[in-house]
């Protein structure tokens, strides 16, 4: 691997061949993993690989990679709660601001006859809740936002 | 099959929540007091009803959907083989036998990122003699219908192993 490569690619400057790591940034752990083989250079992280041919590398495509792959501020403060099935708001159990504990309902979603509570699963403040009581919700439709 | 019966509860279906950890367990009860539909809307319980909740396996949101459609065969099917009615299934979730309702079925999930306990109730209106003034136009049940009783362990026996084939 040339220097310049090896540079472009890892700001930290160590040796790649086969190589592991994990880095934790705020709580939450990414599983790095550098390999190198046929003159190309593969970055897994988190099991999404991204394979590089070191003559292609420059500096543009390095700040590409940086940026998609630095999680954004917000993903460790706030969580979007989605629909998980299409259906209809039929209750809502809590307001904007306020606090919320893991398990708590937060509201009902009745598809199909078939009745899902909706439950925070980590301990938070309402920060926005973008539906109202029987309003019909599509899959994956963001509901709420916990932070 | 583990069916744990009770006389009397507020609805199958909340004492089934909490044996999520306890999947296919079987919640059997004399009577309801809070028994209660889609929307809560309260389902008539009395003494000589089949009313039954199952604790369900961990499964997929769309799985359980077509299970609720799929109960409500179920419940036809065995109210046909065993006493030779031709049941009408409203969708989703009901059964009719001469335009009144017999059976309702409720899927009850408590979902985050995924499924983390779902219960499926039924209340099958068997041995009930007679319905209050508001409810006459509406249920209807299997005793008066034959104007015999029926045995409710061997329909409760026969409903939960075909649903369990299900999943």
């Amino acid at each position: 691997m040339s220097n310049q490569a090896h540079n472009a690619l890892c700001a930290w400057s160590l040796t790649i061949s086969n190589m592991k790591l994990k880095l934790e940034i705020k709580g939450k752990t990414y599983d790095i993993e550098l390999t190198e083989f046929d003159e190309k250079v593969k970055i897994e992280v988190n099991k999404k690989e991204f394979v590089f041919n070191q003559k292609e590398i420059s500096k543009e495509k390095r700040i590409k990679v940086a940026k998609s792959y630095l999680p954004q501020k917000r993903d460790f403060k706030e969580k979007e709660i989605k629909s998980p099935i299409a259906g209809i708001i039929s209750e809502i159990f809590i307001k904007e601001n306020q606090p919320v504990k893991k398990n708590q309902k937060l509201l009902v979603l009745s598809a199909m006859k078939m009745e899902n509570e909706v439950i925070s699963d980590f301990d938070g403040k309402i920060k926005e809740i973008f539906v109202k009581k029987n309003q019909k919700v599509k899959k994956d439709q963001i509901l709420l936002i916990i932070r | 099959m583990k069916v744990l019966h009770f006389k009397t509860v507020p609805s199958t279906n909340a004492i089934a929540k909490k044996y999520k950890k306890a999947p296919w367990t079987v919640i059997l009860a004399d009577e309801q007091v809070s028994g209660y539909g889609k929307g809560k809307r309260f389902w008539y319980s009395p003494k000589g009803g089949l009313y039954f909740s199952i604790v369900l396996p961990k499964t997929k949101i769309e799985d359980l959907q077509i299970l609720t459609i799929s109960s409500a065969f179920i419940v036809a099917k065995v109210l046909k083989e065993n006493f030779s009615f031709s049941p009408l299934i409203k969708l989703p979730n009901d059964v009719l036998i001469n335009q009144r309702k017999v059976c309702g079925v409720l899927v009850e999930n408590v979902v985050s990122k995924d499924v983390k306990s779902s219960v499926i109730g039924i209340g099958l209106n068997t041995n009930i003699k007679s319905f209050p003034d508001n409810l006459k136009n509406k249920a209807t049940s299997l005793e008066i219908e034959l104007k015999r009783k029926v045995p409710n362990k061997k329909i409760l026996n026969q409903i939960v192993n075909n649903i369990r084939n299900q999943l």
